[in-house]
């Protein structure tokens, strides 16, 4: 069983899932130019990348809480998720391992998010990312099948087979 | 001038026991269709127009026959449908204590049978107060107080009210100073002000005189605010009652809509609202100041059974809210779709 963390949030795969944490200097190795999803989890039949963004994190600093929210009300966030699901794509399709539809899960720990707040989120993200191929037609190789922006509880209500959980630390 | 506390009532249309009481602020009622919403601003609203003006002459009953306009006249169709006969009750309670009461069954017939209590002492004081309905009716006022008088037409009572409202002329005196400056915030929005000549409304500003027909239906209720407002019909101790402000309404508009009832709200205008829509519910969670009072009333039911309230200080305590559980399930199933498939 693969349990993967980032600051204060875990994430446990079931036994027959692989996952690693993709943003890891180390493993990476170009992150000077390319930017990385959290991790990358790959199931029988798909891959999640999945970025995790925890503002409500006890390590946060107030200033980093406050710019976090600043970025989500301007939507620049969106441009940074974008970029780093682009670049996380691009390393994969390289590395020749991109051969299954991918899906891209965002968790957003900020309690005050409301669904339809949450759906907004969604909404903007896959404006930004290529659903479906050129003329309507699907791409020839995996790369984008569609993308959710979830918090902590609606993340476990829909990702039954990897919750999260929040340490209490 | 007082606000309304509470209202009692037993088997009166889709209620079969409610005791409900109020904020002396802003009331902001929701619940699905069928859940009685209208039906008890409508029931309040009665209450109130019987205090002041020409409806001084009608009792509560007739009042009450005349707001809900229902088949033949027939006081008796408002009593909740039973297959057994039932008695109806209706209590409203103000403050110091004044109480009216209607007492009638599914058979009565006549307002004049329905055993009314505490009317002489209820309109000893009076309740300013305006009831405005889904639909706009400026646009329409020309030749409608004289059919409606003829009783050519079946529209509720409250129609032909708002017109008449509308139509009371600019309250003579000096305007203070918070009146003055929503005034001049819904002018802003309108971008003009309201004349009227003979029974046809306009908006003027720079560019001449529009007529209300020409005008979007959004503006024409922002535009009867402003005209309540300065013809001294939404002073404070005045009681605003609002079906669906939201009806016409452009969704960037809706914050300033809130911000206008907020405003007569501390100003001192008891304010009875429904609403269907998040955005409009979600502008009163966010702009609510310190010191604002705001009650939420959630009106729900359960199949055919009968109409059940729960009240809440707090948008986050609203339960169930029939709106939000709207744009979860939407959320819902765009996860869903977007996943291809649950993964669960």
């Amino acid at each position: 069983m693969t349990v993967l963390v980032e600051d204060d949030l875990q994430l446990t795969l079931p036994s027959d899932w692989k996952g690693y944490k993709f943003d890891n200097e180390s493993s990476h190795g170009l992150s000077h130019c390319m930017k990385a999803v959290d991790f990358i989890i790959e199931t029988e039949d798909k891959f999640y990348f999945v970025e995790f963004k925890d503002p409500d994190n006890p390590k946060s600093t107030s200033e980093s809480r406050k710019e976090f929210i600043e970025k989500l009300q301007s939507n620049t966030i969106d441009h940074d998720l974008k970029t780093k699901y682009r670049d996380s794509l691009l390393y994969e399709l390289a590395e020749g391992r991109a051969k299954k539809p991918i899906y891209y899960l965002v968790l957003i720990g900020l309690i005050s998010l409301s669904e339809t707040d949450l759906m907004i989120r969604t909404e903007s993200l896959m404006k930004q990312l290529p659903v479906g191929g050129p003329r309507g037609q699907k791409w020839k190789a995996p790369l984008f099948e569609g993308c959710v922006v979830m918090n902590v509880a609606t993340w476990n209500k829909h990702m039954l087979k990897m919750p999260v959980t929040v340490s209490a630390t | 001038m007082s606000k309304i506390n509470n209202i009692k009532l037993e088997n009166f249309t889709s209620f079969a026991e409610l005791d409900q009481t109020f904020s002396t602020g802003v009331n902001v009622i929701i619940g699905t269709n069928g859940t009685g919403k209208t039906h008890l601003l409508k029931v309040i609203y009665a209450s109130c127009a019987i205090t002041i003006g020409e409806d001084k002459e009608k009792s509560f009953a007739h009042k009450l026959r005349n707001v809900f306009n229902p088949y033949e006249g027939r006081i008796g169709r408002l009593s909740r449908r039973q297959k057994a006969s039932v008695r109806t009750r209706v209590i409203i309670s103000r403050e110091g204590n004044a109480r009216l009461s209607a007492e009638f069954s599914n058979h009565t017939n006549k307002p004049d049978d329905v055993k009314v209590t505490g009317e002489t002492s209820w309109k000893k004081d009076t309740l300013a107060s305006a009831y405005i309905p889904v639909k706009e009716m400026l646009a329409h006022a020309p030749g409608f107080l004289a059919t409606s008088a003829k009783r050519e037409i079946a529209f509720e009572e409250v129609y032909a009210d708002i017109i008449k409202r509308a139509f009371l002329p600019k309250l003579m005196g000096p305007i203070d100073r918070d009146r003055q400056r929503l005034l001049t915030a819904l002018q802003k929005a309108l971008d003009g002000k309201v004349v009227a000549k003979g029974e046809h409304f306009f908006l003027k500003n720079k560019q001449g005189d529009l007529e209300f027909t020409l005008l979007a239906e959004g503006m024409r209720k922002l535009a009867l605010i402003w005209l309540l407002i300065q013809n001294g019909t939404l002073l404070g101790g005045a009681i605003l009652f609002w079906d669906e402000p939201e009806a016409n309404l452009n969704p960037a508009l809706m914050g300033e809509v809130v911000e206008v009832i907020l405003e007569l709200q501390r100003l001192g205008v008891q304010i009875f609202l429904t609403t269907h829509n998040y955005v409009l519910l979600k502008e009163f969670d966010l702009r609510q100041q310190r010191g604002d009072k705001i009650q939420y009333l959630s009106l729900s039911r359960k199949a055919s059974e009968a109409v059940t309230a729960k009240a809440s200080d707090s948008y986050l305590g609203v339960d169930p809210n029939a709106i939000a559980e709207t744009f979860s399930n939407l959320y819902d199933r765009e996860i869903k779709r977007s996943l291809g498939v649950n993964e669960g």
